[in-house]
């Protein structure tokens, strides 16, 4: 005879009982983190500037999910990938919109997303709710009104981020990566605020290549500008459609006149990346 | 012609005799509930997506509280013989409390979703596509080509797939899929081997490790699950290794499904760690255990219980979540599902202290 298991009700009591409770906190911040230790902190209100929305939002709600290896999309928002990942970054999900366009909330697709607003794809996010309350998404959308600035390249707030060497810190498209045409930019960010005299052809170059023999078939001419409220971040377009086939982006960081930061630091390397374009389904 | 006679095959053979069988009900603890494996009643042998004849047939003549009699135009999602389709929708209505935050009370299309399978070699070569087309735009899920040994004991997957890993859950915001990262909407690009044997399970996917984004290093993602299927309960272990350039992520999970009398239970422990998390962080453990009461035919009632402890590394900050659900199957491919979810977690943090209350209207074919 099979086993009919214990009383029903006996059994829905168990399960209540099985999980446990919820921490109760002790000694603890908002975050998590036990008060004192290095990722502690108060987080105050929110308000409309990065850290704020960091220590309120991303990191408390956001990083359930989008932290790690994992990220969904890529996007990871923990304090040292957020703004990198997100400023001057177009969206995986609709690559025509930068996941923050500085100063224009109603074009960045973040702000369309926490709104669930027509045009997205997939769910409103945070996924599966609780959505942000409307105070939470008028914050975001006024730093973004304010040029999406970065307080860890602002003055007196600068991090430890500002100290290490000028480097690139992201790409779109990814090295290696396929992407469908038309392809109308491209992103290069970098970790400090780049001399916006420097950013020239010289010094940025996109060319045709030959994958096979890895060599430059043909240059293309681009416009190449820092990102719109994003000195951090260029932004290179291309003056003519790219037509299918592999494509190499240089930064020349070696050299007289080569790309510096503000503080006339220089990449310490010469920087490539190639991707391909693949013909519109 | 065939078609047709194949529907009618169905409708007079098929649906009494799943009639006559054990009632049961959705998703994952179906599978517990029956005695059977995902790809029974699924085209994807891991489970959720299109249903195969038998899952349509299934739908149909055991879900519901009441079959409302088509004769013989049954529906087994056939456009001819190569060709399937299938879908699902859901459509909600919410409303949800958080401390210090306005209550929100909204209607919501949680997704849209069509499935197609065009088996082009019978029984053992097929290309599969799970799309989202709402809400927003469209959102591929799976996109994969499948190979079946001719013993079909084995296969090979290629394309955009959901990864092999513990319970497939139709709450993608549960604590086993969030913190392991693993979900149906975080499917990946690469290739999966699947083994089916007697009682014996298994599959091992190598993907990107991207979520379905643009590979960004050499790293790459291994998953893989052994299950051992018997009629009344099963056992599973789950691996995942994402070998990732900001921090390797592993996972392991032991999982499994018992049935008592009308009560298919359904049980899930993960352990996870996150090393792209600074301070090692990222040790976490996530558990979820779920009874699903059959009080009588059509009607399943839902209970679950979920443990998260986010950092293992510090005390008194476990997050819970109870849910309590009713769900209604009328008739054939419409189910009502009405439910609350309470969360709760350290007192610090509002958002973890979230009470849902929600009815949904859900669609299937």
């Amino acid at each position: 005879m099979l086993w009919n298991g214990p009383p029903r009700g006996l059994s829905l009591l168990a399960i209540l009982a099985i999980a446990g409770c919820a921490g109760n906190g002790a000694g603890l911040d908002q975050n998590g983190q036990p008060i004192g230790s290095e990722a502690s902190g108060s987080n105050g209100p929110l308000t409309a500037d990065l850290q704020s929305i960091q220590d309120n939002v991303f990191t408390p709600i956001c990083t359930r999910c989008h932290i790690g290896a994992s990220a969904p999309e890529g996007l990871r928002l923990d304090a040292a990938d957020s703004y990198n990942l997100l400023v001057g970054v177009p969206s995986a999900e609709v690559p025509s919109l930068l996941r923050v366009m500085p100063g224009d909330p109603d074009e960045s697709y973040l702000v369309l997303k926490l709104q669930g607003s027509a045009g997205i794809v997939g769910g409103q996010m945070p996924l599966g709710g609780p959505y942000l309350p409307q105070s939470a998404i008028d914050a975001i959308r006024q730093w973004i009104t304010n040029g999406a600035p970065n307080p860890a390249t602002m003055g007196a707030s600068a991090s430890r981020e500002s100290v290490r060497a000028f480097s690139i810190v992201g790409t779109a498209p990814l090295d290696g990566a396929h992407v469908s045409a038309p392809l109308k930019q491209i992103v290069v960010a970098f970790n400090h605020e780049i001399d916006a005299s420097l950013v020239n052809e010289t010094n940025i170059a996109l060319e045709r290549i030959d994958l096979a023999a890895t060599t430059a078939m043909q240059t293309v001419p681009i416009d190449a500008a820092l990102a719109t409220g994003n000195p951090t971040v260029i932004v290179i377009q291309p003056r003519a459609a790219l037509a299918p086939g592999s494509y190499r982006v240089s930064v020349r960081g070696t050299g007289g006149g080569a790309l510096a930061d503000v503080d006339a630091t220089a990449l310490e390397s010469d920087h490539a990346f190639a991707f391909a374009v693949e013909a519109a389904p | 012609m065939r078609v047709r006679q194949f529907r009618a095959a169905l409708g007079s053979l098929v649906i009494p005799l799943l009639l006559l069988a054990c009632p049961a009900h959705a998703e994952p603890y179906l599978a517990v509930e029956t005695g059977l494996k995902c790809g029974q009643c699924h085209v994807n042998p891991t489970g959720g997506g299109l249903r195969t004849a038998f899952g349509d047939a299934f739908a149909q003549g055991v879900m519901p509280q009441h079959h409302l009699d088509t004769g013989a135009d049954t529906w087994v999602g056939e456009i001819n013989r190569f060709l399937s389709v299938g879908g699902d929708l859901r459509f909600d209505g919410q409303y949800q409390t958080v401390p210090g935050s306005a209550s929100v009370d909204s209607f919501a299309l949680e997704q849209a979703r069509i499935y197609l399978d065009a088996t082009v070699i019978p029984n053992r070569l097929a290309a599969y596509v799970d799309e989202q087309v709402a809400p927003g735009g469209a959102l591929n899920r799976e996109a994969y080509a499948m190979y079946w040994s001719a013993s079909h004991e084995w296969y090979l997957k290629a394309g955009q797939l959901y990864l092999p890993f513990g319970l497939r859950l139709q709450d993608q915001t549960a604590f086993i899929q969030t913190t392991s990262g693993i979900s149906m909407t975080t499917p990946d690009q690469g290739v999966e081997v699947g083994w089916e044997h007697k009682a014996w399970d298994a599959q091992f996917a190598v993907s990107n490790g991207t979520a379905a984004g643009p590979e960004v290093d050499h790293g790459k993602q291994y998953s893989g699950q052994l299950i051992y299927v018997e009629p009344q309960w099963r056992l599973g272990l789950g691996m995942n290794v994402n070998d990732a350039a900001v921090g390797s992520k592993n996972a392991v999970a032991l999982f499994g499904g018992l049935k008592t009398g009308p009560i298919a239970w359904l049980a899930q422990a993960e352990l996870v760690d996150d090393k792209s998390i600074p301070d090692d962080g990222g040790r976490m453990l996530a558990t979820l255990l779920e009874a699903n009461w059959l009080l009588a035919r059509g009607n399943n009632l839902k209970i679950t219980s979920e443990f998260l402890d986010p950092d293992r590394n510090v005390a008194h900050n476990e997050q819970t979540r109870w849910s309590l659900v009713y769900e209604l199957t009328p008739i054939q491919f419409l189910q009502l599902r009405a439910g609350v979810r309470y969360s709760d977690g350290i007192p610090q943090d509002d958002s973890e202290h979230v009470r849902l209350y929600f009815v949904e209207v859900h669609g299937f074919f």
